[in-house]
């Protein structure tokens, strides 16, 4: 038997970490076009009256997107509020209760489907079931939609961070004579702590940059939002509109509010990634 | 207590069937020293999945005694432990088949209360398994779950089982920290005060030492021997001089099977058994 030549093996070694080194590049090549494109148009309407004021007709100086601001966080919150919760106990299930039986494979199999489902088609259903009835757009509506995307993104977060947990730990408090629910709150959440914050917050951030789903649900609007019963100002929509009128100044602000969500998610994501090496040292 | 002993009596009588496997036959001339068992197993079978990982066990445990579980890796010791306290049960495809009697009662039966059962039965593990709490809620974690108990109590009963362990004096001024910050011998013993918290009445220690160092690991042996007063314990290892040194009865286990079971002293020096003398004498292992 020959041995297989050196010079073979080390080209294709480099020829590899070329090709690879190439394709992160260009990941990450658009990640920093889109950063700067959206500072270098977007900073100039960065002021403190972008924050506090509400949109002005195009043709009129000033203005802001306050309203828009206040309904995204709104309808965020709210969104948290039901999804984390029910994503949280969902994966709580798949990790604790079902990691092996039937039901478990298929919310599991229905969580992973409901993942893949283009957001917009969240955005459909949910207009079939609470617009349409109600008759009118609504920030209920579009909590509800972001709330449906949030669930599963939670859910398998939560299960993976938790098998996470070694099972000697699970042993341990269970042959202390706890019951696995005592068990599950009581120790395995607090040992997967920063692994269920880190996932929490990325399904934030994941729908806090959704628009299609709000298309159908809460519309917009460019008055304040006296309550979630109506169509409600966010800022996803607005960039949506602002950023397909013919007018300059509405242009502008569209970058401003581009700007404005691209840094919010994308801190919310970094904080998410500090949090979570946090675990991974430990 | 009267209708408890009666009770256990009877169940004894009942655990002796007409027809004996060879093994029965040593679980009674071993019991012919005149001990009630603590533990009585009885025809125990252990399954992962298909696998099949004990079989037939027959053993009879010692109150207040250290009963040493030894064998070579891969023989069902641990496994076997697993069973006293029903651990395995929160696996779904681990089946155990046959009798393990406490206290009168089989605790293989559908309706055995496991919470009932693992209060009176503390486990450590190979690897220290320190909550992600302070020490003090590390100890104080198993007195929440059953007992109610006040703040002053609680500490009390805390110090007292820190004390038993042996490490009260190492934590008694940091008892805020979180107990992963101890070092692994430390931790160790910050689980068998746990453990022994709840006053339990059997200890199961499975490989406790085998994850930490010398020095560590000669104050558990210490520890064992003293707690032992107080305490059922059965220890598994797969270190024969600690089996030698801190045991009372000794179980040799192969391939799922007792071999043989005795007091540690003849075990170690005359065992009956060739298997038993070769594992012994470093033959095989």
């Amino acid at each position: 038997m020959n041995p297989k030549p050196a010079t073979k093996r080390k080209i294709v070694d480099k020829t590899v970490k070329m090709v690879s080194g190439l394709g992160a590049l260009i990941g990450i090549f658009f990640l920093i076009w889109i950063l700067y494109i959206v500072i270098q148009r977007g900073a100039s309407s960065i002021n403190w009256d972008f924050f506090t004021k509400l949109p002005v007709p195009p043709g009129v100086t000033g203005g802001g997107i306050s309203n828009a601001i206040v309904g995204t966080f709104l309808m965020t919150l709210l969104a948290s509020l039901v999804g984390i919760p029910i994503g949280l106990l969902a994966g709580v299930y798949l990790s604790e209760f079902g990691r092996y039986d039937r039901f478990g494979e298929l919310v599991r199999f229905a969580a992973n489907a409901l993942m893949g489902i283009p957001s917009i088609i969240i955005g459909l259903f949910v207009y079939a079931l609470i617009v349409l009835p109600m008759r009118h757009f609504s920030g209920w509506a579009g909590a509800a939609a972001l709330a449906i995307i949030m669930i599963p993104v939670v859910a398998r977060t939560t299960e993976d961070m938790l098998s996470l947990v070694p099972n000697s730990l699970r042993e341990a408090v269970l042959a202390l004579g706890a019951p696995r629910w005592k068990m599950t709150l009581g120790v395995i959440f607090r040992a997967a702590k920063t692994g269920l914050i880190t996932g929490a917050l990325l399904a934030i951030a994941r729908v806090s940059g959704e628009t299609a789903p709000l298309l159908f649900t809460s519309l917009n609007n460019v008055y304040w939002t006296k309550s979630l019963n109506e169509p409600t100002g966010n800022l996803t929509v607005t960039i949506f509109n602002f950023a397909m009128s013919p007018y300059e100044d509405w242009n502008r602000t569209a970058w401003g509010a581009s700007l404005l969500i691209t840094f919010a998610v994308l801190f919310l994501t970094l904080v998410a990634r500090i949090i979570f090496r946090e675990v991974k040292q430990r | 207590m009267k209708l408890d002993s009666d009770r256990r009596s009877r169940s004894d009588a009942e655990l002796l069937p007409k027809t004996e496997s060879p093994s029965e036959r040593d679980f009674k001339s071993v019991n012919g020293i005149g001990w009630e068992p603590k533990i009585a197993v009885r025809n125990l079978n252990f399954h992962y999945g298909k696998k099949q990982a004990l079989f037939e066990n027959n053993l009879d445990i010692a109150p207040n005694k250290v009963t040493a579980i030894i064998g070579p890796s891969g023989c069902g010791k641990s496994t076997h432990i697993r069973v006293y306290n029903r651990i395995y049960s929160m696996y779904r495809d681990q089946k155990a088949v046959g009798r393990v009697i406490i206290d009168g009662k089989n605790i293989l039966d559908q309706d055995s209360d496991l919470i009932e059962l693992r209060k009176k039965i503390g486990m450590i593990f190979q690897k220290p398994t320190p909550f992600p709490m302070s020490i003090f809620d590390n100890v104080a974690y198993g007195l929440r779950l059953h007992f109610e108990a006040n703040k002053s109590a609680l500490s009390d009963r805390v110090e007292e089982a820190l004390r038993s362990a042996a490490l009260w004096d190492e934590v008694k001024d940091i008892l805020n920290k979180p107990g992963t910050e101890l070092s692994g011998g430390q931790q160790q013993r910050l689980c068998i005060a746990r453990a022994i918290a709840v006053e339990p009445e059997i200890l199961l220690m499975d490989e406790p030492t085998s994850a930490i160092d010398p020095l560590a690991t000669s104050k558990i042996e210490d520890l064992v021997g003293i707690l032992k007063a107080r305490y059922t314990i059965v220890i598994v290892t797969h270190n024969m001089q600690q089996a030698a040194r801190i045991s009372d009865y000794t179980a040799f286990f192969y391939e799922g099977r007792i071999i043989e079971f005795g007091k540690t002293k003849k075990i170690f020096t005359k065992p009956d058994n060739k298997q038993t003398e070769d594992y012994i004498t470093g033959r095989f292992g």
